[in-house]
């Protein structure tokens, strides 16, 4: 009985995963940079979940790997002759080279002094960037065309689905295969205690090399795929952002699970897709959202559902229902500010002689004077604080 | 001629500017072993919050004002943030001041837009200080040093003569000692933090009225003081003190230079067939500054990995 429960639920799985392919394009685009984010996160969770080495420069080997799709598409567009489904491998192997010269001089040190470094090489190869134009393409970046390979045209990223699908699953199979191995296995004593594994004879400095080339190597796979799906690449897939992004959905979706940073990727991709439209103070929200979790959630996401503890529904619907009432305050006093503050509302105010006029907000017409416009949310906010800390003090003391 | 002394001082000055950012960040890092992620951004707010505050009560009560208040957003993160994810371990005492770096940069985008404010120099410091050979140099570079060396001075004689600096010292080496002494660590923590956040305010006070004041000069200089950092060696302040200054001084001297790796094979007869590549080969070093601390990074740390002045590692 519960072998048949297994097998429907990775047959659901299985469907869900291939969905995309029959929906329209925005699904199609949607599910792929979904599971290109959470490669990439997991990809990079491979250094800090094993040997606790935290990359604040990971898009330089994801783009990397996007660049040398992209290049090796233009080449396949002048007559090259290799199957498009192979050149996600391509990206993959361009960045384990680079991820071996920055990885070496990286995993020199650890610790802080990691990140760090890390950090600086993201920074040097974004400064470079514009500057090499025959690689980088300047600053217009370079694109291509997706050639028809092997009775696929690839015009629809429905198709393109396919691809980003299966090297998703091959890479997920290595970070799950990978953490088995013996090398694998001497990675997690490497974050555990780094010194007792040189007294033991390890060569720790190599083991972090090839731990942080594979790394990369999967970044690169990842970036390879964003490369397919979006035809063009610019210097500025080097930038902060990019490097910031797998911290922040790793994070927020729990780094000591395998699947932890694949959860919250998911998650912050989907919102992100749908609230970057609504607002523009979605990075404010995700950051937030990313310096709550690290003060009240260390395990993230996932790490919470797998404590261990016995929390009780009751309790769980409680905190569920606080955490909404203070987002929704916190989501209300953002907007009215970011209204209030933008260049459209003081013109309009300069056209009214400088009377605070009334402004719009989720269809309500609203007096910025009004002590009620600012009380009742700080004050729902507060009810919502309040009831979380409760929680959390009778949760300590039972 | 001319342009080498105005190099020179120009360099003298961004990497003493340099100094009063790194500075807070290696004391803190050095104490506390928390690699402050968000000391930039405590820079940016300082210049934002003197441009605010200026606009109210003038210049120079701003550059009273701004630091005070970045200190005390600083002892309130030490305080409220920090210590609550000390249990858990530096990496998330890292995570969080990046989360707080992220969350500080939106919330000035928030206010002030994604432009420059107009953040300008006094009147009184807007001249000239002296002219040689046509070049005229602003009196307020000056001005930016002269805080700079005397917050050195300021924090030397704190960290050196005062029973405050003996502790600071002391625990900054033997934390549990101190403590056991009697000695209330976790208040020193509370200072350091937030006399170093107030260092970075007071530099972006400064700085800002003569930099553009801008979301984006956290992300400019923060890397670049982590490069300080690394270079110098960690929680070492003469370290960082000599990285300041070697990286304002490179990064300042190397903008007029137009060197190539092509020129430079000119001696063996390839600087033809290195032009004809291009790529690397005809960048010029001028269009490199931005990326020369992380190259001078990268080769100490091949070659001392633990920085100028650090301990062995």
């Amino acid at each position: 009985m519960k072998r048949a429960l297994l097998i429907g639920l990775y047959a659901c799985g299985g469907l869900l995963l291939l969905a995309p392919f029959w929906f329209g394009d925005r699904y199609a685009n949607l599910a792929i940079r979904m599971m290109i984010a959470a490669l990439f996160a997991s990809a990079f969770n491979l250094l800090w979940r094993q040997a606790r080495l935290l990359s604040f420069g990971h898009g330089v080997y994801f783009g990397a790997g996007m660049f040398a799709v992209v290049h090796l598409m233009r080449a396949i567009e002048a007559g090259l002759n290799v199957p498009l489904i192979l050149a996600p491998l391509v990206g993959a192997l361009v960045s384990l080279v680079v991820g071996l010269v920055f990885g070496f001089v990286a995993t020199l040190r650890s610790g802080a002094y990691f990140s760090m470094i890390t950090l600086a090489i993201a920074e040097l190869v974004y400064s470079l960037g514009p500057r090499w134009q025959g690689l980088f393409g300047g600053e217009a970046g370079i694109s291509s065309m997706r050639m028809p390979s092997m009775g696929l045209n690839f015009a629809t990223l429905n198709q393109v689905y396919l691809i980003v699908l299966l090297w998703c699953m091959v890479g997920f199979g290595i970070l799950w295969f990978f953490a088995k191995t013996p090398l694998g296995q001497i990675a997690f004593a490497l974050g555990d205690n780094e010194q007792r594994l040189r007294f033991l004879g390890y060569r720790t400095h190599a083991v972090k090399v090839v731990l942080f080339a594979l790394s990369a190597a999967l970044s690169g796979l990842a970036g390879g795929l964003l490369g397919i799906t979006a035809e063009n690449v610019d210097y500025t897939v080097f930038g902060p952002a990019s490097s910031a992004a797998p911290v922040i959905q790793t994070f927020i979706g729990g780094a000591d699970m395998l699947l932890g940073p694949a959860l919250g990727a998911t998650l912050l991709t989907g919102f992100g897709n749908i609230f970057s439209d609504v607002t523009r103070l979605w990075l404010l929200y995700q950051g937030i959202a990313f310096v709550l979790v690290v003060l009240f959630l260390p395990g993230g996401i996932a790490g919470s559902f797998a404590t261990g503890k016995r929390v009780s529904w009751g309790n769980a619907a409680v905190n569920a229902f606080a955490v909404l009432l203070s987002s929704c305050s916190l989501i209300f006093i953002c907007e009215s500010a970011a209204v209030l503050l933008s260049d459209a509302y003081m013109s309009r105010r300069a056209g009214q002689g400088g009377a605070w006029v009334d402004y719009r907000l989720f269809n309500l017409d609203l007096a910025p004077l009004s002590p009620l416009v600012w009380g009742l949310p700080l004050l729902v906010g507060l009810i919502g604080v309040a009831l979380s800390w409760k929680l959390s003090e009778s949760g300590r003391t039972a | 001629m001319t342009y080498l002394l105005s190099s020179l001082v120009n360099g003298l000055v961004f990497g003493l500017l340099l100094f009063m950012v790194s500075a807070g960040l290696t004391l803190i890092f050095g104490m506390m072993g928390v690699l402050n992620f968000a000391h930039s951004s405590l820079y940016m707010l300082g210049a934002y919050l003197g441009y605010s505050i200026g606009r109210w009560t003038g210049f120079w009560p701003a550059l009273l004002f701004a630091p005070l208040v970045v200190a005390l957003i600083g002892a309130f993160i030490e305080r409220f943030m920090l210590r609550r994810v000390h249990r858990h371990g530096h990496a998330q005492e890292l995570l969080l001041t990046f989360g707080l770096a992220l969350i500080i940069h939106e919330v000035v985008k928030l206010f002030y837009g994604p432009y420059p404010v107009e953040y300008a120099v006094p009147a009184e410091l807007a001249q000239t200080a002296f002219s040689a050979n046509g070049l005229n140099f602003p009196l307020y570079r000056l001005f930016i040093g002269a805080v700079a060396v005397s917050m050195f001075v300021c924090l030397f004689l704190l960290m050196k003569f005062t029973r405050v600096g003996l502790t600071v010292r002391a625990a900054l080496s033997q934390p549990q000692m101190v403590e056991a002494l009697g000695h209330n660590v976790g208040l020193v923590f509370l200072f350091v933090f937030a006399v170093g956040a107030g260092l970075a305010g007071l530099a972006g006070a400064v700085a800002g009225a003569f930099y553009p004041t801008g979301p984006n000069m956290a992300d400019d200089l923060g890397s670049i003081v982590f490069v300080v950092v690394v270079v110098g060696g960690l929680g070492s302040l003469e370290g960082a003190l000599i990285a300041s200054l070697a990286i304002g001084l490179l990064t300042t001297l190397t903008v007029g230079l137009d060197w190539t790796l092509a020129g430079a094979l000119a001696p063996v007869g390839l600087s033809e067939w290195a032009s004809s590549i291009g790529g690397p080969f005809t960048i010029t070093l001028s269009s490199l500054t931005g990326s020369l601390p992380f190259i001078i990074m990268l080769l100490v740390l091949l070659i001392r990995p633990a920085g100028l002045m650090g301990e062995r590692a």
